[in-house]
């Protein structure tokens, strides 16, 4: 019995701390599901204030557990994987092992929809990646903390340890493919990417980070080769909603309340991320007329 | 008459643990032999009315007793009993208030026959006020009764709400079953039920164990929205009794039943709400199985006639047997690991 607090990431989505990504992501998914504001199942039994304490650490978790480099950052951290000959819990003064090649999959910031924005930045998160001088990439590479930190995985900031460590204290990391602008936020918080994806040779592939329209889910659905009958079958979604979110019918839509549970079914169904999906399907709604032409 | 706590202990972890003896109210009525008792007590609640606790309490009862056991349904909504009706049988002549007024001495002197192999009947339609409510006395001595009954499970059909009688019949069984259907309302009525019975259980604990002055100094200025918390501060001041504690608090394990499921969403809901209790509240629940909403179920009940009878086929009637079996495994595990 710990405190939602105490608990690890692992075990806040409830998983084991060497669950494979695809796992990882399927238990944020349950966990936001099962946790999260508008659950049936939480009703009248957690307050606000645990509520929304548990989504942020879901959020976190998706940020944290399905970035590799943030991953192993975290995992040696919390000890789970002692790899490293220190198994302090805090942070090693020294910065022993940069995980380098993590930063690769990163997305395109600028591609990533702006909703993605307000999650987990965490009150503690140094914000010098934007205000720090470039380095050359030599002295960041043996001087520079751990990379980019992530929410919540900060409890030393980093210029507590440049002192005793470093030519060079800014913490930047040291592969930043895209260049010279703000050192986006988003980087940081937005390892959602549609490249979890599974996605079978031949099938329709998505771009990346684009906005999910109608239109694009019926070629989704379609690339499958699943009927609208066959949608409204496995989903239980009828064929009245299914043909009205595919044609971006938005007056026509449930309320969204309802209208999220549908999408992410559906999405689900495509194999896509659920609530990605219908994240982004729901902004595209709210503002109104962006794309509508089926009306 | 002492107020004392009606309560199943569970016995301390480990030999480490020197707490007082558990004051054993387990004897039987007038010098029967103790282990003479009902070897399982179920108890179906659920804080709403109308999502079906009769329903289940009576089907339950009949797959138990089409697979040999020999059940007793005892209608404990005092008040509102309607159990017989369910059974398709006509108000027995004698009922749970012969019994509470002492008209008769055994409980067995009110058990009905229903018809229907191995099962037995205790009404609680109740004309009589006094007897649907009972006193403290009355109601220790019904639990008493039925806990030495003869069978091999007492099936407990309570009432609505969150009254004392209620989460007093609740705790002491050894499966206390939670119904729940898929609604905001019954979800919220469901959570205040089984909230109140465990702060009822950590009572009963800290009065058997002498813990209400250390409960009262930690309790005192402080409001406890959960378990870990509670634990965690009474550990801080003595570790010993928060160990004991956590033990006995643990032991609350609700079984869960959702009923009237339309979708799959709703039968996942069993596993939602199992989750969602241990998450918010660290304790944990069982997940029995969801029952199908199913119109076979009102036909029947239209009818008087239980579904188990009239339509065992239909898919209430099939979750129905997959409950009746889940609990007799977990009994049969039970037996195996304490065969006390």
């Amino acid at each position: 019995m710990k405190r939602l607090s105490d608990q690890t990431l692992y075990e806040i989505i409830e998983i084991s701390a060497d669950a494979p990504k695809e796992e990882v992501e399927r238990a944020c998914d349950r966990a936001a599901a099962t946790y999260g504001a508008g659950s049936l199942a939480t009703y009248t039994l957690a307050s606000a204030e645990e509520t929304a304490l548990l989504s942020s650490r879901i959020e976190e978790a998706r940020a944290v557990l399905l970035d590799p480099g943030a991953r192993a950052r975290y995992d040696e951290r919390i000890g789970v994987r002692p790899a490293t000959p220190s198994p302090e819990p805090d942070r090693p003064p020294g910065p022993t092992l940069v995980p380098t090649p993590a930063r690769a999959p990163w997305p395109l910031p600028e591609a990533e929809p702006t909703t993605d924005q307000p999650r987990p930045i965490s009150p503690g998160l140094p914000v010098v990646a934007q205000s720090s001088p470039p380095v050359e990439p030599g002295a960041a590479a043996t001087a520079g903390p751990p990379q980019t930190p992530l929410a919540g995985l900060a409890p030393a900031p980093p210029a507590a340890s440049a002192p005793s460590t470093a030519p060079a204290p800014a913490p930047i990391p040291l592969t930043v493919p895209a260049a010279p602008g703000p050192i986006a936020l988003t980087r940081t918080v937005a390892p959602i990417l549609l490249d979890r994806e599974v996605v079978a040779p031949g099938e329709l592939t998505v771009p990346d980070g684009s906005a999910w329209t109608g239109e694009m889910l019926r070629r989704v659905r379609e690339s499958r080769g699943i009927t609208v009958q066959q949608m409204a079958e496995r989903t239980r979604i009828t064929r009245h909603h299914l043909e009205n979110i595919e044609q971006d019918r938005f007056t026509a839509l449930p309320a969204p309340v309802y209208l999220r549970g549908i999408i992410v079914s559906l999405a689900r169904e495509l194999r896509l991320d659920g609530q990605k999906v219908a994240r982004s399907y729901l902004d595209r709604m709210g503002a109104g007329t962006d794309g509508q032409p089926g009306r | 008459m002492g107020d004392g706590p009606i309560l199943k202990l569970v016995q301390p972890p480990g030999p480490a643990t020197e707490s007082p003896p558990p004051p054993a109210t387990r004897g039987g009525p007038r010098g029967k032999r103790a282990d003479q008792r009902a070897k399982r007590i179920l108890s179906i609640g659920g804080g709403k009315g109308g999502i079906g606790k009769s329903l289940i309490s009576a089907n339950l009862a009949i797959a138990l007793a089409r697979r040999g056991k020999r059940v007793v349904l005892i209608d404990a909504d005092l008040g509102g009993a309607n159990l017989h009706t369910t059974l398709g049988l006509d108000l027995p002549r004698r009922t749970l208030s012969d019994f509470i007024l002492r008209k008769v001495e055994r409980l067995e002197d009110v058990v009905s026959p229903t018809g229907i192999e191995n099962l037995g009947l205790v009404s609680g339609a109740l004309d009589n006020l006094e007897a649907a409510t009972p006193k403290h006395a009355q109601k220790v001595r019904l639990l008493r009764h039925v806990q030495a009954l003869d069978v091999d499970y007492a099936i407990l059909d309570l009432g609505a709400g969150t009254h004392t009688n209620v989460l007093d019949f609740f705790l002491i069984s050894d499966h206390g079953i939670l119904a729940l259907i898929p609604e905001p309302t019954a979800v919220e009525n469901a959570y205040r039920f089984v909230k109140a019975a465990f702060w009822r259980r950590v009572r009963n604990v800290s009065q058997v164990f002498g813990y209400e002055a250390l409960l009262r100094g930690v309790m005192d200025g402080a409001s406890f929205r959960s378990p870990v918390e509670l634990v965690a501060t009474v550990v801080e001041r003595d570790p010993e009794a928060g160990a004991n504690l956590a033990h006995q608090l643990a032991a609350f394990r609700p079984r869960l039943v959702v009923n009237q499921v339309r979708s799959p969403q709703d039968a996942e809901m069993g596993h939602a709400v199992v989750a969602a209790w241990r998450k918010y509240f660290g304790l944990e629940m069982e997940f029995l199985g969801a029952i199908d909403y199913d119109d076979e179920m009102w036909r029947a009940v239209r009818h008087r006639r239980p579904l188990l009878i009239e339509r065992p086929d239909a898919p209430a009637g099939r979750a129905f047997e997959r409950i009746a079996e889940r609990l007799l495994l977990a009994d049969a595990a039970g037996l195996a690991a304490d065969p006390a």
